[in-house]
């Protein structure tokens, strides 16, 4: 199978100049083609065909939860990418509030609408496909993202490999150990095969010398992967390194080595911004101390949308556009970190400093 | 004579007896929980659950029970970390205001039950979604802030050798404990629990029990909830949802009746005590989360049976 690249905003990135990145102080405009044009989304060779609408759109949104700070990075991007393209379409959010059956009448509901395009974060991702089937049905493209739905009963996804997430954070985990040392691991709510299959990537690329003394769920909370930490602390004289698929669950496990006075151990983590912090502070008294973290793009609702706008202006878009995960480490974290901002922020966003400092106050 | 003693010993405090032969039974498999260090680790740990089982011990003396114990733990976490902003300075007015809507929270509670004769179980479970939405509301998914560095010392300093989470949860169970104990509005609320009909008949003031008594718990879901934010530092949406079940868990396996007027505080100690132990043993281990739930609900099951045969025994 071969893989077309996408260079999401080539013609944006041309126009500012390549170095640009991470350097210039960000208006809304610039942050925007930051963002996005650092990163390579991977196509798939299948295409979803385009379907030309006129007139002003409506594109309707069912997210299946919000609350979590990722999806309020999410929505927010989302809320201010309609906002510049107003005159091209409304976004009509509908909110799940985390109930499986409610999203199913949310999304029947925006079909009874009529809206022109559909976006989707689902709760389950079995529940949703008779209802993103009967969207189709009726004419309207379906764009699940951030989530994967089975089948193929969709138009278009857009989204991470957690596996691929798992290999790059497992692969640099191997690099800080040279393939050989004890590490525990820790994983998100119990259960979730987000989790899962970012572990198993992870796996792929450990050496014959990497043992994993043992696999913990810290629900992506400090304070219970803290908790958890402080137990395998207790149970392992050595740990060399942690692997998690979150970085609140990083820096909970890293600060229960502070606490247990322990130095700081090779980690891997996402984009949360707590532990670019920590690493920030604590690098230089702990030598043996690094970070490999892949983000998941809270952008990616922002994708959803220009795809949308793609396929309703009659363009073909790929079937799949997986967005490909970039190693942050020691080298390029400072691109990442925002001081001034509090530890739980998502840093790979599109929304500039003033815009997150509104949204956590 | 020794299994005379024995024997009343488990009569007495049989949870107690189950503290220690866990932690046995733990040691025997993985000799880590011996180490000083993992002991006062589960101490520190236990005193965020400690707290809040102190105040559902209360609710569950009166015959009631507390759900909203969770949201309040949240609640606390946000407004705490959000008032200090990581400053010293503000460290006083932020427990000043967890400590006002803990109260106010407490006895929204009470008058529902006691006033309105809303049953507990709906009026507390009503209000714990009531503060976790308000607490997304608030924060709008966002939380920020965080906890100041002297007011961490409390959930991670250590004084006298002994964490000084554990020493809070200690010194205020106790001072709990005696007031249950040794005044009358302790032995009110055994009163009203056991039957409050009765206890109005002779001239009990039902309804201003049961109120300070859902007071007290939110106040002590306050206290633990300061706790975990001084230990954690950071706010968290999600960090009450722990202490819904457990915090019930550590009071039955206290052996406080869930029909009411039968328990103590002192026992919760143990109960909270026994929980914390249960899921220190498990991650060390190497038990899954699900196999932990699992146990854990067998646990609530089994005390409950166990304290029903040995009380008809202690009667007999």
């Amino acid at each position: 199978m071969t893989h077309s690249n996408i260079d999401r905003r080539t013609a944006l990135r041309l126009g500012l100049g390549a170095s640009a990145a991470g350097l210039f102080v960000a208006t809304g405009g610039l942050a925007l083609a930051d963002a996005i044009s650092s990163a390579k989304i991977d196509g798939s060779p299948e295409m979803a065909k385009g379907v030309q609408k006129s007139g002003k759109l409506r594109i309707g949104f069912s997210n299946g939860f919000s609350g979590n700070t990722w999806r309020t990075e999410c929505l927010t991007s989302m809320q201010s990418e309609a906002k510049a393209n107003a005159d091209k379409y409304d976004l009509i959010v509908v909110d799940g509030q985390g109930d499986i059956s409610k999203q199913v009448n949310d999304i029947e509901d925006l079909i009874s609408q009529n809206v022109d395009a559909l976006l989707c974060i689902p709760n389950s991702s079995t529940a949703v496909v008779p209802a993103l089937r009967k969207a189709t049905r009726a004419g309207i493209p379906t764009i699940p993202f951030n989530l994967p739905v089975e089948g193929e009963n969709w138009t278009a996804f857009i989204g991470t490999d957690p596996k691929r997430k798992g290999a790059t954070t497992g692969k640099a985990l191997n690099g800080f150990l040279g393939g050989k040392g004890k590490i525990v691991a820790l994983g998100g709510l119990p259960g979730n095969s987000y989790t899962a299959d970012c572990w198993a990537g992870a796996q792929t690329q450990f050496g014959p010398g990497i043992e994993v003394l043992a696999f913990k769920d810290a629900s992506w909370q400090e304070d219970k992967a803290k908790v958890v930490m402080a137990d395998l602390i207790a149970a392992y004289p050595e740990i060399d390194g942690i692997w998690c698929d979150g970085g609140q669950d990083a820096a909970g496990a890293l600060k229960a080595l502070i606490a247990a006075n322990r130095p700081l151990v090779p980690a891997t983590g996402d984009d949360y911004n707590g532990l670019f912090k920590l690493y920030d502070a604590e690098k230089e008294k702990n030598p043996k101390f690094k970070i490999g973290c892949v983000s998941e793009p809270s952008w990616e609702g922002v994708v959803a949308l220009r795809t949308a706008v793609k396929l309703l202006s009659g363009q073909d878009v790929p079937k799949r556009q997986i967005i490909d995960p970039i190693l942050i480490d020691g080298s390029n974290y400072q691109q990442f970190m925002k001081k001034d901002l509090p530890d739980g922020v998502f840093v790979d966003t599109l929304l500039t400093d003033e815009e997150l400092k509104k949204l956590f106050s | 004579m020794l299994g005379q003693r024995a024997s009343t010993l488990l009569r007495r405090s049989p949870v107690w007896v189950a503290v220690v032969l866990l932690y046995v039974v733990a040691a025997i498999v993985s000799p880590a929980m011996l180490k000083p260090a993992q002991m006062l680790n589960i101490l520190q740990v236990t005193a965020f659950l400690g707290l809040v089982a102190t105040g559902q011990t209360l609710a569950l003396l009166t015959g009631g029970i507390d759900l909203s114990v969770a949201g309040v733990v949240t609640m606390t976490n946000i407004i705490a970390t959000s008032v200090m902003l990581g400053q010293d300075s503000r460290i006083l007015p932020a427990v000043l205001c967890c400590l006002v809507a803990g109260a106010v929270v407490g006895i929204v509670n009470g008058i529902l039950i006691a006033v309105l004769r809303v049953a507990p179980i709906i009026a507390t479970l009503a209000m714990n979604s009531i503060l976790f939405g308000a607490a997304l509301v608030f924060t709008g998914g966002a939380p920020h802030g965080a906890a100041a560095g002297a007011f961490n010392v409390i959930g991670q300093g250590s004084a006298f050798g002994l964490p000084a989470s554990a020493i809070c949860w200690i010194v205020i169970t106790l001072g709990v404990a005696f007031a249950m104990r040794r005044t009358t509005f302790g032995r009110w609320v055994y009163a009203v629990g056991a039957n409050e009909t009765a206890a109005r008949l002779m001239g009990v003031p039902t309804r201003s029990v049961l109120v300070a008594a859902y007071a007290l718990s939110a106040t002590l879901a306050v206290l633990g909830g300061l706790l975990i934010t001084a230990y954690v530092g950071n706010p968290s949406l999600g960090i009450g949802n722990q202490f819904l079940l457990t915090s019930v868990v550590a009071v039955v396996v206290g052996g406080t009746a869930l029909t009411g007027g039968i328990g103590s505080v002192t026992a919760t100690i143990a109960g909270a005590l026994f929980v914390t132990e249960l899921t220190s043993f498990t991650n060390v281990a190497q038990v899954s989360t699900g196999a932990q739930y699992v146990i854990q609900g067998v646990l609530i099951a089994l005390s409950v049976v166990a304290y029903r045969m040995i009380g008809s025994r202690g009667t007999a």
